[in-house]
């Protein structure tokens, strides 16, 4: 119990603190597979993912969205789950894509 | 108009590092300001979207593109974006603690990052051109600069906002009790942030 006291004390300028540091931390992973990495359905999700947990992060802790309008919070946030699906889709199904958006002549 | 806080998440007000949270259920800011971000990120997403149907027809151009960018300008945008956003977030922190000259402290490393971010992206158009990377070099490059050059705007008069903001705390314009401006501005700077969250995966590490 007390542990848990802890942690509900932490200040949330502290929490912010942390967030910072999770998006400086992914920022930089990222830039390492912009380097190194050869392009895959791995690496793909990954970056995908990356960009998915790095929205939510700033849209719930520094736009402060967690405990926020709800319709607005949801709005925000799928935001950040349709972009990296779009992402995976076009890596999967890319001549399909190209395909279904070609003009015809 | 007021911004009322949340007695429940405010417990343990009791010493000057208290904190106070805002209460649940609220618009943060106001709703004009929010008409404004979800149009601004439409705008974008249809830009997302031209990105995503040019990558399928030109796919050996959009492997390559990322590659012949500047990848550390990316980053240290990217690092720029997301540290002036945990600025503001710092600084809304403290003006709800009713410690204004911190919070103008804050914001005043926001324009630095903002100014930093507009420097390296300048820098980083005049490497490209060094190389040869042009507005029409292909579709990849037309839609890099496109959207990068956006951003850039963005930031620029995002920069003016932060700027009113610190005004307006050394005016006394806002107060821990009153400062639904000053959350205005916060949200619409955060935006700025998340969109280069996409672009900069989008134009410089997806091949």
């Amino acid at each position: 119990m007390r542990n848990l006291s802890y942690f509900r004390a932490v200040p949330y300028h502290r929490i912010l603190d942390l967030i910072w540091f999770v998006l400086m931390a992914m920022t930089l992973l990222s830039a390492l597979i912009a380097e190194s990495a050869e392009p895959s359905l791995l690496v793909t999700a990954i970056v995908a993912l990356t960009i998915g947990i790095k929205g939510r992060l700033v849209v719930d802790r520094f736009m402060e969205l967690r405990n926020a309008n709800p319709r607005i919070r949801f709005a925000m946030n799928l935001y950040f789950y349709l972009l990296p699906l779009a992402i995976l889709i076009v890596w999967l199904f890319p001549e399909f894509l190209a395909d279904m958006t070609r003009l015809k002549k | 108009m007021s911004t009322s806080l949340s007695p429940s998440l405010a417990p343990t007000l009791d010493n000057q590092t208290a904190e106070r949270l805002p209460r649940d259920n609220r618009i943060p800011g106001n709703g004009a300001v929010w008409v404004g971000i979800f149009a601004e990120l439409s705008e974008f997403a249809l830009m997302f979207l031209v990105y995503f149907i040019a990558k399928v027809h030109y796919l050996e151009l959009f492997r390559e593109g990322p590659v012949a960018l500047n990848t550390t300008a990316g980053v240290l945008n990217t690092l720029a974006l997301l540290t002036s956003s945990y600025f503001v977030a710092k600084a809304m922190s403290c003006v709800r603690m009713g410690r204004i000259k911190t919070a103008i402290n804050w914001l005043w490393g926001t324009i630095g990052a903002a100014i930093f971010y507009l420097l390296v992206k300048g820098w980083e158009y005049f490497w490209n051109n060094a190389q040869g990377i042009e507005v029409d070099t292909n579709v990849f490059f037309t839609l890099y600069y496109y959207m990068t050059f956006n951003h850039f705007l963005h930031v620029a008069w995002g920069g003016g906002a932060i700027l009113w903001a610190i005004f307006r705390l050394k005016t006394g314009g806002y107060t821990a009790e009153d400062h639904e401006g000053m959350e205005a501005i916060a949200c619409y700077w955060h935006m700025i942030d998340l969109v280069w969250i996409i672009i900069f995966p989008l134009l410089y590490v997806l091949r």
